[in-house]
Parts: structure tokens; C-alpha cells; sequence
């Protein structure tokens, strides 16, 4: 279970998009039909592979119903990646994505990655929002954008692997400061030298407070 | 078996007879369980899970989603409608299973049954005491046995009930006292239930639960309704069949008695103490939910009625005192935690990674909760909160301030506490803890006196925490806990000596050897790029302060006589804006005043000259007048030059103040600290002087002054910066040259501190003197380049400022 990185995501959208159930097919590969209202925060997790490193992506999935904003929005932060999930069969729930990004660029840090998913597309006869109409919000907002079907599992993989692939991109960049818990990354086992007691000490930039002589 | 066989003869009947409907299915599902428990043998081992009872009560759960969707206009369907009538008292037989849990398991599939009702149906009609009174029941059943292993879908159920609240505020009613029976009633389960499951074990006698005492009234449901509710209800109109139940009435008690109870917070709070980390979560989440809401009466419910905010604050005090006293302080700083990170990091084991770290991040990820729920709740909430956490958590916390054993670590995590709090409440709230509030008195100061008077003790190691807990405060900025430290200090001016000083002041001009001195800077500049070049069009008397700061230190010592400053340009020019920002709401003079002249005998705003010339040295930075740059408005010895000009003028100056001039403890300490750096190791040193150029930063024109003129006027007794930095530097002047090869020892010691290697701090040997050099060195750069940085600013801002 060592894993190299592991990376904190969130999954944020309206209600009954199909948030928790693309977590359920990413962790557990299956689909649950009935709709059960996500209110508290949910986890799951899994591991992946990237570039032949072992990464664990630590997922939240939150609630979507506007009644519950305020608990949704103390959960970004910390979160290196997040999927903003509409449904291709509701418009509204694409109309809302400028909130939501809104109140994601708010309250996450900057570095945040943020795939754009359109969710339910093996509904294609009940589709009201076009394929290249999202493509078109995502270009526009800096985003990656997929659209999947958490009922097949078509793309749910994807969705959550790019994510992660990004944001590994990123921290080779440099863009991300891996050291700071804050940016939602963290190094596993193998990779800290922080060994039992060994806390603190090699600070960046300088001594541990309590000086020399 | 007989079970599935007769589900099978249904099949077949359907096939032959016209559908049932939904309604005779939910009948008959009921009937199977009814008939489940009639020939229930209590000695049977079976599990709950392998009988036909969870298939029948999933059907039934089942049929009241379908049949929602299909119904219009909020209505309620037949299925629904019996269980609201109680003609399927299939909530109650759930209660009951919760109680007994028999067959082994029913308990937590009861529970999970009710929680998937509630948030599977849009309107589960929770308004209806046959609703929501078997879902009381049922948590407090299990309230009755803390930590059961059912406690997750316990907590899960009551966050739904939360939910449900946070949609219709209305529902809050339903856990406030007239409308929740005495425990002892509330827990019975009706008597036509116990027959028709007749489960003889675990007779539940309700056991006296301090949760729910509460002396009833005669009539339990009497419409008394605490909670508002401002819009109007519609869903109340949907369950006609509430009836006089509904508990949306529009009469409301604002006065609560002792005995009021707000049930729902009350079960909240008692799982917080929960061993699971997921069950914490949920009650978290769940007092989140409740507190946000926007109605007073629920807010009030909430301070009034519960012990909430006061349990909340008081867990963070023992998350406090659980730190382990020998925990390392390093550790500290490094921590980024947010509030459900405990929830799901705990399990990870690879993340235990030091000693302490479990104390660590229990007690930082509970300030976070606390923290968010500051920003999230209801004003009411809030302002309750703010004070629990000052006397429940910041109150106590200052014995452990004081107590030499525990007195580095305490300044280390409330340092950090309050780098990490985000609620300007709660900053507030610890600024006016730490910087006191009344007025006089040795008490006025609150812990802030202490604590810069330990500063002066010779334990290096505290003094260096203590300071990094002073930067914590000035960076975090609050106009109270800044006021307290600094500014009520040097508002009234009372710094600015008159007469004799002045007089020594024109002397000290005439001095050749300053006159010398001074010569020798102006020739500097004609090589000044060093300065990065940005004096070139700088007037006279900006060169005049740089300079006085950049030739400190004789370039015989100076370990990098030639180096620049660009970068601490940058670095102010950056900063200054930040604090240009954030300052912007405070009541800031933006001219130098003598305001509150309580211990000065003057008011030296009133004379014109002063006006003129003096007082708009330091000329209003958030002034929005003509913003287009014109240097060369400004050549001379104008009202935005630098207050040097007033050496010049001072013949009429203020006549001496009888009072001397007291710069507080907080100042006192630093100008101490600052006048023994050569005594004290790099690290002190370096925080020392970047809280001194944090507050040369501060747009405030008094401290401005106070702090960067050189040229200031002051009594022989008054401590400035200039002053101090003057003594250190004649000692360093004086005793670094003893040092053998000293120029050597300076270049190698430059060379290491600015390699910024960690090990070198552990290396035992250390030439702290020359140390103390360059710290020395590098903060007159520092302190040139604010100067420089702050004037620049004003120039772009006042370009005709003297022709007010
Ligand atoms: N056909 C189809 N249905 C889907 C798909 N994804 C989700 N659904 C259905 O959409 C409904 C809502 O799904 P959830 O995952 O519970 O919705 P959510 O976004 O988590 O909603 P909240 O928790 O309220 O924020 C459920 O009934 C799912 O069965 C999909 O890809 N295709
Ligand atoms: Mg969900």
C-alpha cells in the first residue's frame, strides 16, 4: 500500500448529476440506479499508476443540493484536483458551472486542477446539452473536459486518471509545491525522509527555530 | 421459506387478477413482516439479513419512491399517506427493531432503512408526528447505549433529520421542547406495535438520559412553535393529514425557560466524542448544517438552549492540554490540516509520521472546524462562539504561556493558531485577548506584556519563539492588537522632543564631522546603483535617509560593500502594497497628528507651519488626488519629501513636554533585543529585525516617522531605531576588527549564512558577532529600501501635494 504521491480530489456539481455514483464506479465498479442524496462529505480511494509510480487519489465527494453549500464549500480546500460534473440530460445543471467554478476558484488553491465531466452520456436520446458546447465552456475556463457515463463506466476511468496525470505534470513543472500539505499533495512513505522523531528540522530555507549555540 | 412461497403465489395471483395496487403491495409487504415476527422463535440464531424481512421492508421503502414521482403537486401518495396515518405503523415497528434488535442486525438495517426513506423521497412528510416521533424514538434508543456498533447509521440518521431542517427550517420545532415528550413516554413503544411484534427480550425501561430532561407540559403537541418560519410553508398544505400536529404553526415563543431543550443539537453534540473519526465527522457536519441556518429563533435555540458553542470551545482546550509537553515546536509550523482530514487520514498509518503528530493534527483540524464554523454560522452563533473560544480555549492556554515548561511549545501552537484562523471574529477576538482591552492599568496590556518582557530573560530559545509569535500578530494585522503594540504609543507624537534636543540637533549639523560624513554619502551616490539603481531621480532628502541607513556601518566591516539592494525594493514594493490593502479600512491618520494628546502638552496639529511643513512629511497614502506621477513637482524640499526637512525648520518647534516619552513594552523589548544583537544567535536576530521592518512597512505617518527619519528630534532618553541601530553598529565597528583576519571571518560566515545550508545552525561553533554583522547590515538595506519604497509610493500618489 506505499504509494509515491497521493493526491486529494474533489468532486463538486449540482445534485442528481451523477457525482457519487462515478465514485462508486471508479472505486468499487459498479452502478447504483437509485439516487441517494449525498448530504456530509463521502470518501473513497484508489490507487493508480502513473508514469510507473504507485499514486493514491483520496476522493471527496460532496453534496450538490444548494441547501448544503456551506459544508461543500469548507471541503476545497486542500484539494489538488477537482471534477465539476454537470448532466448532459439537465441544461440547468450546465448553466450553474460558472457558480461553481466560481466558488471553487474561491476557495481551493490557484493551482487546482479542474476537469470539466459531462456525465450520463449513454442517455444520448434525452441530451440537452451538446458535446461541443461543453468542450467550448472548458476551452474558455482553462479546463480538461470528458464526457462519461458512470452507468457504463465509459470514460470514468479517464476521467479521474488525466486528472491525476495533470497534476503530476504539474509538480514535475514545479508548479505545485509538493512540500505544502495545502496543495492537496503529499509524498508518500518512501519518498519523505521523515523518519520516526524526526519531525520538522529540515525546514526550507533555513534552522529549526531553538537555534544554535 | 413459507415467506418466499407466498411472495411466489402473489406473482402468480397477479398474472391472473387485475395489478394490485401500490397500496395493497405496501400492505402486503407489511403483512409479511407482521407475519415474520408472529412466528418469530427469539432463541433463533438466524440473521436478520437472511430472513424475508429486509426484502419486504426494501419493497415498501421502494413503493413510496415510486409512488412519488408519480404524484403532482407536492401531494402525498396512498403509501406514504398510511404511514402519516398510521394505518402501516411501519416507522414504529422500525423503532421497535432498533430497540430489540432481533433477529440480530435489524437495528442497523432499521436505521438505514429510515435513513434512506428520508433522503430518497423528496418529502417524506417528517412535519407528521408518525413520522418524526418513531425517528426520535429511535435516536434516542440508541443514545441510551453510547458507542454501539450501529453508531455510524446512527449518526447518519440524525444528519438526514439535519438535512431535512436545513430545507425547511420550519421542522426545527420537532426537536424543541413542546413538541418532544419526556423521554420516558417518548421512548414507549405503542402498545398495538408490541403485538404485533411481540419480542418479549430487552423490555426497554427507559434508563433517565440527561439529554432529555425535560419537565413536561400537559399537552406535548400543543402548537407552540419556537422556530419562525418567514416564507410560506407549502409543504405544510401537503400532509392535510398532520392536521392540528403540524408543528409549522405561525405562533412563536421567543423566551426559553431552563428547561427548554433543542434535541437536535443535543444528540449532535453527544456523538462528538465518538472514537470514530467518520462519526465525529457526521456530528460535525451535522452542528454545521444547523448552525448556518439563517433563522434567529434556530440561532438562538442553538446558544440558548444547548450547551454547543461551549462544549465545541471546551474540546478545543483539551485537544490543547492532550499535546504532549515534550513535542517538538519545529513540527508545528509545518502542519496544514483542514477540519475532515482526521476522518479519513487517521487510517492511514504512513501518516503517524512523528511523535505528537496525532495530538498535533487533532487539535489543529478541531481549530479548523471551529474556524469554518465561525465563518459559516449564524451572527448570533458566532458572536457566542468567539467568546467561548476566548474564555474556554485562550483564557486557560495562558497558564500554559506562563508556565516555564510548557512556555516555548504554548507560544509555538497559539503562534501558530493564529497564523492558520481565517474568521476575522475569532482574530479579532484572540487580538483582543493577547493586547488586552481596558484602559491603564498593568492589566491593559493581557498577556502581551508578559510576553515581551520574557523576551528580555536571556532564554534564547523562548525569546525566539516569543518573537516569531510577535511576527504571527503583526503579519495577521489586526488595527486593535497593532494599535495596542505600537501605535497608541507614538500617536500623540509624544517621541518629537522640543527645545534642547533641537538644539543639539542644529549643532550636530554644523558638526564637521558629520559634514564629512555627509560627504562622503553624497559621493557614494554617484556610484549608487547599488541602491538599484533607483535613487537617480530621487530628491535630496530621501538620499539623505537611504543613506544614513546604507552607511551605518563603515564599509571597512561591511561584508558586501558593493552588493544592491534591488531585491529588498522588490520585496517592499510588494509588501507595502499588501499592507496598503489591508490597512485601507482601518481609521489611520494619514498625516503625521498628535492625535490623543493626553500625555503631550501640545497640539502641534494647530500651527500652520506644522501643517505646512511638517506634518505632511508623511503625506496621505490612500488619497486618491491626481494619481499621474510628476517627479519633478517634487525636487525639492517639498511636502512629500521625507521628514529631513524638518531639521531645517525647527526653530519652531514644540516646546518641550514635561512627560518622557514611553515607547511600551512591546518597543522597549525590541530596541533592547536590537542593542544586544551581538550577543544573541542568528536566528533571534533575524526575527528581531523583520518585525522592525514589518512595522517600518505599516502605512501609519507616525510610526513613519518615528521609525525612518534618522534626523528625528528626540530627547537623549527617548529609545529610537536609529539610535539603537547607531550603538549596535559603533560596537560591531569596534570589536569585529579585533577579530584575527577579521575580513576573512566576515567573507566565510557571509558565504555560509547565505547558504542557507541547515546544517550549518547545528554546527556548535558560531562567531555570533560577525553574525550579528551582517544581520546588521542586511536590515539597514532592508530598512533603506522600505524608506525608499514608501516615498516612491507617495510621489506617485501626491505629485502636487505641497501646493495644498
Ligand atoms: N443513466 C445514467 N444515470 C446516472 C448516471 N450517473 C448517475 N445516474 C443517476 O443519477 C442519479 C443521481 O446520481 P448521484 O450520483 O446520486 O447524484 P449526485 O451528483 O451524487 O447527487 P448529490 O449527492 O445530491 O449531489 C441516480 O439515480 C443515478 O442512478 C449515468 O451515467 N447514467
Ligand atoms: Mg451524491
Amino acid at each position: 500500500m506505499a504509494y509515491a504521491y497521493l493526491f486529494k480530489y474533489i468532486i463538486i456539481g449540482d445534485t442528481g448529476v451523477g457525482k457519487s455514483c462515478l465514485l462508486l464506479q471508479f472505486t468499487d465498479k459498479r452502478f447504483q440506479p437509485v439516487h441517494d442524496l449525498t448530504i456530509g462529505v463521502e470518501f473513497g480511494a484508489r490507487m493508480i499508476t502513473i508514469d510507473g509510480k504507485q499514486i493514491k487519489l483520496q476522493i471527496w465527494d460532496t453534496a450538490g443540493q444548494e441547501a448544503f453549500r456551506s459544508i461543500t464549500r469548507s471541503y476545497y480546500r486542500g484539494a489538488a484536483g477537482a471534477l465539476l460534473v454537470y448532466d448532459i440530460t439537465r441544461r440547468d445543471t450546465f448553466n450553474h458551472l460558472t457558480t461553481w467554478l466560481e466558488d471553487a476558484r474561491q476557495h481551493s488553491n490557484s493551482n487546482m486542477v479542474i476537469m470539466l465531466i459531462g456525465n450520463k452520456s449513454d442517455l444520448e436520446s434525452r441530451r440537452e446539452v451538446k458535446k461541443e458546447e461543453g468542450e467550448a465552456f472548458a476551452r474558455e475556463h482553462g479546463l480538461v473536459f470528458m464526457e462519461t457515463s458512470a452507468k457504463t463506466a465509459a470514460n470514468v476511468e479517464e476521467a479521474f486518471i488525466n486528472t491525476a496525470k495533470e497534476i503530476y505534470e504539474k509538480i514535475q513543472e514545479g508548479v505545485f509545491d509538493i512540500n505544502n500539505e495545502a496543495n492537496g499533495i503529499k509524498i508518500g512513505p518512501q519518498h519523505s525522509n521523515a523518519g520516526a522523531g524526526g519531525a520538522g528540522g529540515a525546514g526550507a530555507g533555513g534552522a529549526p527555530p531553538g537555534g544554535c549555540c | 421459506m413459507l415467506s418466499r412461497f407466498s411472495d411466489v403465489l402473489q406473482t402468480a395471483a397477479d398474472v391472473l387478477a387485475p395489478p394490485a395496487t401500490r397500496l395493497e403491495d405496501f400492505e402486503y409487504h407489511w403483512k409479511m413482516v407482521v407475519n415474520f415476527y408472529q412466528n418469530y422463535e427469539e432463541s433463533s440464531k438466524v440473521h436478520f439479513e437472511d430472513t424475508r424481512v429486509p426484502h419486504h421492508l426494501h419493497q415498501m421503502l421502494q413503493l413510496i419512491v415510486d409512488e412519488e414521482k408519480e404524484q403532482q403537486g407536492g401531494t402525498v401518495g396512498p403509501c406514504l399517506e398510511a404511514v402519516i396515518q398510521r394505518s402501516v405503523g411501519v416507522l414504529d415497528a422500525l423503532s421497535l427493531l432498533v430497540s430489540v434488535d432481533r433477529p440480530p442486525g435489524a437495528r442497523y438495517s432499521a436505521l438505514t432503512l429510515a435513513t434512506s426513506l428520508l433522503r430518497r423521497t423528496r418529502s417524506p412528510c417528517l412535519n407528521s408526528p408518525h413520522v418524526y416521533r418513531p425517528l426520535q424514538r429511535m435516536l434516542l434508543i440508541c443514545n441510551e447505549s453510547p458507542a454501539s456498533p450501529t453508531e455510524k447509521e446512527e449518526v447518519e440518521l440524525l444528519l438526514t433529520l439535519c438535512g431535512l431542517v436545513r430545507k425547511e427550517p420550519g421542522l426545527a420545532n420537532i426537536f424543541t421542547t413542546p413538541f418532544v415528550e419526556d423521554t420516558a413516554s417518548l421512548m414507549m413503544i405503542p402498545e398495538d406495535i408490541k403485538t404485533l411484534i411481540p419480542i418479549k427480550s430487552k423490555a426497554q425501561t427507559p434508563k433517565k438520559n440527561p439529554l432529555f430532561e425535560v419537565d413536561m407540559a400537559p399537552n406535548p403537541l400543543k402548537t407552540v412553535s419556537i422556530v419562525r418560519v418567514n416564507k410560506d410553508d407549502n409543504y405544510v398544505q401537503s400532509s392535510s393529514s398532520a392536521g392540528d400536529d403540524n408543528v409549522s404553526s405561525k405562533s412563536h415563543k421567543t423566551v426559553y425557560d431552563d428547561n427548554d431543550k433543542f434535541l437536535l443539537i443535543d444528540l449532535l453534540l453527544s456523538y462528538l466524542d465518538s472514537a470514530d473519526n467518520q462519526v465525529v465527522l457526521r456530528a460535525c457536519e451535522g452542528v454545521l448544517i444547523v448552525s448556518s441556518l439563517a433563522e434567529d429563533d434556530i440561532a438562538a435555540l442553538v446558544t440558548g438552549c444547548s450547551p454547543a458553542c461551549e462544549r465545541l470551545a471546551a474540546r478545543l482546550q483539551r485537544r490543547y492540554r492532550a499535546l504532549p509537553p515534550d513535542l517538538d515546536p519545529a513540527a508545528v509550523d509545518q502542519l496544514s490540516i483542514t477540519w475532515a482530514y482526521v476522518a479519513q487520514d487517521f487510517g492511514d498509518k504512513n501518516y503517524n509520521n512523528f511523535y505528537g503528530y496525532r495530538e498535533l493534527t487533532a487539535f489543529f483540524s478541531w481549530l479548523d472546524y471551529i474556524d469554518t464554523l465561525m465563518k459559516e454560522c449564524h451572527p448570533i452563533i458566532a458572536c457566542h462562539l468567539s467568546r467561548a473560544f476566548r474564555t474556554q480555549f485562550l483564557e486557560p492556554a495562558a497558564e500554559e504561556l506562563a508556565e516555564p515548561r510548557s512556555a516555548i511549545l504554548a507560544t509555538a501552537v497559539l503562534a501558530k493558531c493564529l497564523r492558520v484562523l481565517d474568521s476575522q471574529d475569532l482574530v479579532n477576538e484572540f487580538s483582543s485577548w493577547l493586547a488586552g482591552e481596558g484602559e491603564g492599568g498593568a492589566g491593559e496590556w493581557g498577556p502581551l506584556r508578559a510576553l515581551a518582557l520574557r523576551c528580555l530573560r536571556g532564554d534564547h530559545d523562548l525569546t525566539l519563539e516569543t518573537l516569531r509569535f510577535f511576527e504571527a500578530v503583526i503579519e495577521k494585522g489586526t488595527e486593535h492588537s497593532i494599535d495596542r503594540l505600537v501605535l497608541s504609543r507614538v500617536c500623540a507624537r509624544a517621541y518629537r522632543a522640543a527645545g534642547p534636543a533641537l538644539q543639539d540637533e542644529r549643532e550636530r549639523l554644523n558638526d564637521l564631522s558629520l559634514a564629512r560624513e555627509r560627504e562622503r554619502a553624497r559621493e557614494s551616490l554617484a556610484t549608487d546603483e547599488r541602491a538599484g539603481g533607483l535613487l537617480a531621480h530621487a530628491d535630496d532628502n530621501i538620499h539623505r535617509v537611504v543613506n544614513s541607513f546604507l552607511l551605518l556601518l563603515p564599509r571597512g566591516v561591511q561584508s558586501q560593500p558593493l552588493a544592491d539592494c534591488e531585491h529588498y525594493v522588490h520585496d517592499a514594493q510588494r509588501h507595502y502594497q499588501l499592507w496598503l490593502d489591508i490597512t485601507s479600512t482601518y481609521n489611520w491618520p494619514t498625516e503625521v497628528t498628535c492625535a490623543d494628546t493626553a500625555s503631550s502638552t501640545h497640539s502641534y496639529d494647530s500651527r500652520p507651519e506644522a501643517d505646512l511643513h511638517l506634518d505632511d512629511a508623511f503625506a496621505p497614502v490612500h488619497a486618491h488626488c491626481e494619481p499621474k506621477p510628476s517627479r519633478g513637482a517634487c525636487g525639492g524640499a517639498g511636502g512629500c519629501a521625507f521628514t529631513q526637512a524638518l531639521v531645517l525648520r525647527s526653530r519652531d518647534a514644540p516646546t518641550t513636554s514635561e512627560e518622557e516619552f514611553d515607547a511600551g513594552p512591546f518597543l522597549k523589548m525590541l530596541f533592547k533585543l536590537l542593542s544586544t544583537m551581538p550577543d544573541q544567535p542568528y536566528q533571534v536576530n533575524l526575527h528581531l529585525t523583520s518585525i522592525i521592518s514589518k512595522l517600518a512597512l505599516l502605512p501609519h505617518p507616525n510610526l513613519h516617522e518615528y521609525l525612518l527619519n534618522p534626523d528625528l528630534p528626540t530627547a537623549k532618553t527617548t529609545p529610537t531605531l536609529f539610535k539603537t541601530l547607531q550603538e549596535v553598529a559603533r560596537r560591531l565597528t569596534m570589536e569585529v576588527p579585533r577579530i584575527k583576519n577579521y575580513k576573512k571571518v566576515i567573507e566565510n560566515t557571509r558565504l555560509q549564512l547565505m547558504s542557507e545550508d541547515p546544517s550549518y545552525d547545528e554546527i556548535g561553533s558560531h562567531n555570533q558577532l560577525v553574525e550579528s554583522l551582517i544581520v546588521l547590515e542586511e536590515f539597514c538595506k532592508e530598512l533603506a529600501a522600505i524608506a525608499f519604497v514608501k516615498h516612491q509610493h507617495q510621489l506617485q500618489q501626491q505629485p502636487h501635494q505641497h501646493q495644498r
